[in-house]
């Protein structure tokens, strides 16, 4: 159904026009990451958060308004059948997962977001590699994982 | 404080369509890796477009930002080593945790706490990534220490 899941037809225009929005009006990239950055930075004076930080605050509101708009709200395990279901394993598995990519994303100048995104629409070619490697790297860890898991099974 | 509001407003449309378009879900998310979900990638491909078109057309108009006035320009960087090491480390986290940066505090926003960890995680490895990059520039600036005694 049309209002359950928002069709790809009218999400990427969406969220192309975000985009376009906030470079035509502010001058700067759509980019998830900048905003965890910006809070690590300045945890201890808040009222320095900037631009970033902003965003990030946006992105969390937006999710909210949405399980509010629909009452749609699911806070059932989300990791039914891809993690291992015991929950001090899989709480341990999460951290280290956001931990990676904390790490990776900051080295690499950028998440799915910035490079993937933003960086992508400028054509810049660091963002361009950096996509290749974690479309890549990801989509040949989830095959690897699947077999895996269907060979251990 | 207007560059904030935009940031704010923007965030809430960039949030709400990602859960609208179930991106908030970790097994879409891996569904989609495993290819068995092409509406993901209908979607980013669509983004890139649009956003790809409407950017060059705001630059080769010489356009101006409407709330700041300054001109509308970017720069764009050359790939380095840095590029491909961090992303393939994202990659795998990414894999793992079934979401990334946006989908994750959007994630968080509706309601799914399942998420707080990955996030404690991220905001960890960011900081050390950011101490890491700090004391390497450090090193990077200051002369070799002269190897007395050789």
């Amino acid at each position: 159904m049309w209002l359950d899941r928002c069709p790809w037809y009218i999400a990427g225009p969406l969220l192309g026009m975000v985009i376009i929005g906030l470079r035509a009006t502010v001058n700067k990239p759509l980019g998830a990451l900048g905003g965890y950055i910006d809070v690590t930075e300045h945890v201890t004076r808040l009222s320095r958060l900037g631009f970033s930080a902003f965003l990030l605050a946006g992105i969390v509101s937006g999710g909210a308004l949405f399980a509010l708009t629909t009452g749609s709200s699911s806070p059932s395990p989300s990791y039914s059948g891809l993690l291992p279901s015991d929950p001090v394993l899989q709480l341990a598995i999460l951290v280290v997962a956001g931990f990676a990519m904390g790490v990776g994303a900051r080295s690499a100048g950028g998440c799915t977001s910035g490079h993937g995104l933003t960086g992508m629409s400028l054509g810049s070619p660091a963002s361009i590699v950096a996509a290749m490697t974690f479309f890549g790297t990801a989509v040949a860890l989830a095959h690897v994982w699947a077999w895996l898991a269907g060979a251990a099974s | 404080m207007k560059t904030k509001a935009i940031g704010l407003a923007g965030g809430v449309v960039f949030g709400f369509t990602l859960a609208w378009a179930h991106l908030t879900d970790p097994h879409v998310i891996r569904d989609m890796l495993l290819l068995k979900e092409p509406h993901v990638f209908l979607i980013m491909g669509s983004a890139v477009a649009i956003a790809a078109i409407g950017l060059r057309v705001l630059k080769l108009s010489n356009a101006r930002c409407i709330v700041t006035g300054e001109p509308v320009d970017w720069t764009v960087e050359q790939p380095r080593t840095r590029h491909v090491a961090g992303s393939i480390l994202f990659g795998i986290g990414w894999t793992v945790a079934g979401t990334c940066p946006g989908p994750l505090a959007a994630m968080i926003g509706e309601g799914r706490l399942v998420g707080v960890p990955v996030a404690v995680g991220l905001l960890a490895g960011v900081t050390l990534q950011g101490m890491l990059a700090a004391r390497k520039s450090v090193e990077a600036h200051t002369p070799a220490r002269a190897t007395a005694g050789l």
